[in-house]
């Protein structure tokens, strides 16, 4: 195979490429257009019809972008695989020194450490640990993922022998979120490492890619940025091991039509990514966008942005989706998506801003259209349907406009045929959702690996469901979506339910349904009754739409079921290539956490503030803290203030201070060796009920002689 | 559960017959039989008792023989400053000597060190911690008289590294051109920010031209 380096890719011929991706979406585009001015067209266009036609044009360009992408990727695959690809060295290629980062922000600590303890045994294996540090920098805020990050670290360090090798930062004012962190440690330690590896707290990558991602960097020095292509893992409810499936399954195709035409000029989706270090200090560290958040201010989206500057300063960008053992774990259910997208979609809207900023690559710029396409369409095709619907009323309260003769016939260059002309369209919007699917299983059964999938049946099977099930939630994620835009533009933010955890749970509950999917329900009720009143037949043609929308709750609640997803399973149902032979770092993974999850949890009242209560009861935890806090000076107030939050702990209990009260105490070395003195001097009537119960239960819980939650 | 076993402890006094002394445990009893608080109540010594007794259990200290050593040499010690000040708290007084014990015990373990009282014994603690103290050398904490040598060295070589050395670097943003259309807007849109009433009109506006248009359209 080979490889061509970002300087010697014949510039002439990346351009034919992009010529031909690009003509074709822009082909595509012209014929639907062409069928849907026809049909518009024919009574002359009313304002309503040239809204209808322009929005037409817009959405149907970006699916033809994915249309394009998967047709490109299809031929590349068949041709034996891009010869213009980042392929790894041998083993054995010299490495450098790199730091794998990891940022939390209050994330389940066990899933952190044991994914870290993979990782870390994992390129241990490959004899290449020398070359490696690893980072877990926390920006978590609440008292009890804090102090359990830090036990954790400790146990693992011990664990594994990682002091010096492993390392834990706690950010004492946490700004600018995930990009701030890690500038933060960029700042501090960046200019230690030549490379660095950004996981996020939900990845596992195996040492091997680790050590081919950083030995291909060695090897072409102009790479800025190599981003690996994640495959999603670990899912067990129905919404998970669908997503999952679609991505393994579906993926290559994008991913070999998308190195087709950007090469060098790839993205970063921010993590599962190697960086060179110096030029990322140099040139991607990010200004504020002109006015305030939600649309402007701090940049909440930066990985495409990261990318942008580092090609705008001449480094190339690759994806290498060629590497294997790259992992990351999907939202469970679709309302847990929904609030994932929710984040995304301020950030990718933000990207408006830079669609014209000077310098940027006009790969960068279609990369960020993309993004913020991938949100706005949403609201797009909702208003197109709506103004569809009102147009469709204009025609059966005016009769006399109302021409028969599209219902009747496509016309083509002259050419009559007795086809109506919007099923025509239909036809054609159909092809290019679903082509690509069809082929994504074709290129699967032509490389032999549909074993790899369940089975030859099995693999068309979930190909049909997994079909089904995302034009059940398309119209769903559309109004989620929709609202999401609307309610950013707006600045507002976007409240949720909180679902009742019950260990008997299994799922989305139906209040956390209801209450999320009501109005999404309620909408579709009226649109459908409305649609069917104006005319029967326009109603069929959105009952796609209106169904997804009107079932939306049972939708919801169906697709988050673990046992519905287990029973997928068995029946050989949306398997991956990592549940039928998972790699061993997964099963690892898997085995550590079920022993993790298996100890016992603190009693009830304990549980809300756990963590504060090791910090200030258990001699080691709190000796354990305090090391890690750096010392500072204290002024006569804030020694007063300090008292008194102590007293009232003490003395009231943890439920009487506020998170911000015990995040101060935490942060505040001789505060914490004062308490630990003070809770232990105190008679036992002086102290609050809380604490008496937590000296009572503290001894039972460690019975066994370790510091950990979990292990 | 405490309760039970400092009860238990003081029964064996009671139950003791003269056969003991033939097996040489005399001797044993005795010096049990040697400590008893001559002021303040039992229900007071019982929680002091109590109170020694999870603190040495949250130090990991299970070894239940070289516990209840060290808790009868804490509450005697207790107990004679009590005598000298019967209005203090025994349990206050009881963790006050254990304290001061670790923290010169730790002074010792560690050698000379420049931090405070506190510090010390926090910085101990920590190094018991990470070399496994309790589990490995059941029988060493707060002992004075037998310290072995691997025990000595692993608490000295016992420290935490949170991070590398800090190699610092300059991160500074550098602003993004982002072109004459929207920097016009960014500008404007700034201004706008500073008049919340004309922010709110103009948001208003374009909700009624959305009604107007959709009025329009519907006739």
């Amino acid at each position: 195979m080979r490889l061509f380096l970002t300087e010697t890719m014949d510039q002439g011929r990346l351009n034919r490429r992009r010529f031909l991706f690009f003509t074709g979406i822009f082909g595509v585009t012209s014929i639907a257009t062409w069928f849907m001015a026809d049909l518009l067209w024919r009574n002359g266009l009313s304002m309503v019809e040239g809204i209808v036609l322009l929005l037409f044009v817009v959405l149907f360009a970006h699916v033809a972008v994915g249309f394009c992408t998967a047709l490109v990727g299809f031929y590349v695959i068949n041709r034996g695989g891009d010869s213009s690809r980042i392929v790894p060295p041998k083993p054995g290629a010299p490495l450098a020194s790199t730091a794998i980062i990891m940022p939390v922000f209050n994330e389940d600590v066990s899933r952190v450490f044991e994914a870290l303890r993979v990782i870390y045994r994992s390129v241990q294996e490959t004899g290449e640990l020398e070359h490696f540090d690893f980072f877990v920098l926390s920006d978590s805020n609440q008292p009890n993922q804090w102090i359990q990050e830090e036990v954790a670290w400790l146990e693992l360090c011990k664990q594994v022998n990682g002091f010096g090798k492993i390392f834990y930062r706690k950010r004492r004012i946490s700004i600018n979120k995930k990009a701030g962190n890690v500038a933060d440690f960029l700042r501090r330690w960046g200019r230690r490492y030549r490379y660095m590896v950004v996981l996020d707290a939900d990845s596992i990558m195996t040492g091997r890619s680790l050590v081919q991602l950083v030995a291909t960097m060695e090897k072409h020095p102009s790479i800025g940025i190599l981003q690996t292509a994640p495959r999603i893992v670990n899912g067990t409810t129905l919404f998970a091991r669908v997503q999952s499936f679609a991505n393994r399954l579906y993926s290559p195709l994008f991913l070999a039509g998308l190195n087709y035409w950007q090469q060098h000029e790839g993205n970063y989706w921010g993590h599962n990514a190697v960086i060179r270090v110096q030029p990322f200090i140099d040139h991607c560290a990010l200004p504020d966008l002109p006015g305030s958040e939600p649309f402007g201010g701090r940049i909440l989206s930066h990985d495409f942005v990261e990318a942008a500057l580092m090609r705008k300063a001449g480094w190339g960008v690759w994806l290498a989706g060629d590497i294997e053992g790259t992992f990351e774990e999907g939202p469970p259910t679709l309302i847990d998506s929904a609030k994932r997208d929710r984040r995304w979609c301020q950030g990718n809207m933000q990207h408006t801003w830079l669609l014209t900023a000077r310098g940027f690559r006009p790969a960068n710029r279609f990369h960020m259209l993309m993004g913020v396409m991938g949100y706005v369409s949403s609201p797009l095709w909702l208003f197109f349907l709506l103004v569809s619907t009102i147009h469709v009323f204009a025609q059966v309260t005016s009769p006399g406009k109302l021409g028969p003769r599209p219902e009747d016939y496509t016309s083509i260059f002259g050419y009559e045929l007795e086809v109506p002309e919007a099923f025509t369209l239909f036809l054609l919007t159909m092809f290019l959702l679903f082509v690509p699917k069809v082929l994504s299983v074709i290129v699967a059964f032509n490389r032999g690996h549909a074993d790899r999938f369940g089975g030859r049946r099995e693999l068309v099977t979930s190909a049909v469901l997994e079909t089904v099930l995302s034009a059940l939630i398309a119209p769903i994620s559309m109004a989620f979506n929709a609202k999401f835009v609307l309610t950013t533009l707006l600045g507002q933010g976007v409240s949720w339910v909180t679902q009742r955890r019950d260990a008997d749970v299994d799922g989305t509950d139906w209040r956390e349904a209801i209450l999320t999917h009501g109005g999404q329900t309620c909408f579709g009720v009226v649109w459908g009754v409305s649609s069917f009143i104006i005319s029967p037949g326009f109603f069929w043609w959105l009952s796609p739409v209106i169904a997804g929308l009107v079932l939306s709750i049972p939708i919801s609640i169906f697709l988050s079921k673990a046992s519905i997803g287990r029973g997928a399973r068995e029946l050989g149902l949306f398997m991956t290539p990592e549940e039928v032979a998972a790699p061993y770092e997964l099963r690892r993974l898997e085995q550590n956490l079920a022993e993790c999850y298996r100890h016992l949890a603190p009693i009830g009242p304990l549980r809300a503030d756990y963590g504060l209560l090791q910090a200030v009861l258990d001699p080691y935890v709190n000796a354990l803290h305090v090391a890690l806090l750096r010392q500072r000076r204290q002024t006569e107030e804030s020694r007063e203030w300090f008292a008194q939050l102590r007293d009232r702990l003490l003395h009231d209990g943890p439920g009487n201070l506020t998170t911000k009260e015990k995040l101060a105490l935490l942060m505040d070395a001789d505060s914490m060796l004062e308490l630990h003195r003070e809770l232990w001097n105190s008679p036992a009537e002086s102290l609050a009920e809380w604490w008496r119960l937590a000296m009572r239960q503290y001894n039972v819980l460690t019975a066994a002689p370790t510091t950990a939650l979990y292990r | 559960m405490s309760g039970a076993d400092s009860s238990g402890a003081a029964g064996s006094e009671a139950d003791a017959g003269p056969g003991w002394d033939a097996v040489g445990l005399g001797g044993a009893l005795d010096t049990l039989a040697g400590f008893r608080p001559k002021t303040g109540n039992m229900e007071a010594w019982n929680a002091a008792y109590v109170r020694v007794e999870d603190y040495l259990r949250a130090h990991r200290i299970h070894n239940r023989l070289h516990q209840s050593r060290l808790i009868q040499t804490v509450l005697e010690r207790a107990a004679r400053r009590h005598e000298a000040n019967p209005a203090l708290n025994p349990t206050q007084l009881a963790v006050e000597e254990l304290e001061l014990w670790m923290q010169r015990w730790f002074t010792s373990v560690l050698g000379a060190t420049e931090n405070s009282a506190d510090r010390v014994a926090a910085q101990g603690r920590l190094a018991m911690l990470l070399c496994d103290g309790p589990q490995k050398w059941p029988y060493v904490f707060l002992d004075n008289r037998t310290q072995p040598t691997d025990f000595v060295t692993a608490m000295r070589t016992g420290a935490i590294d949170a991070g590398p050395d800090m190699s610092l670097s300059s991160m500074v943003p550098r602003p993004i051109d982002l072109g004459p259309i929207p920097e016009a807007a960014g500008e404007t849109i700034e201004r706008i920010e500073d008049w919340p009433i004309v922010r709110t009109l103009l948001l208003w506006l374009v909700f009624a031209g959305c009604l107007a248009v959709i009025f329009r359209m519907t006739r």
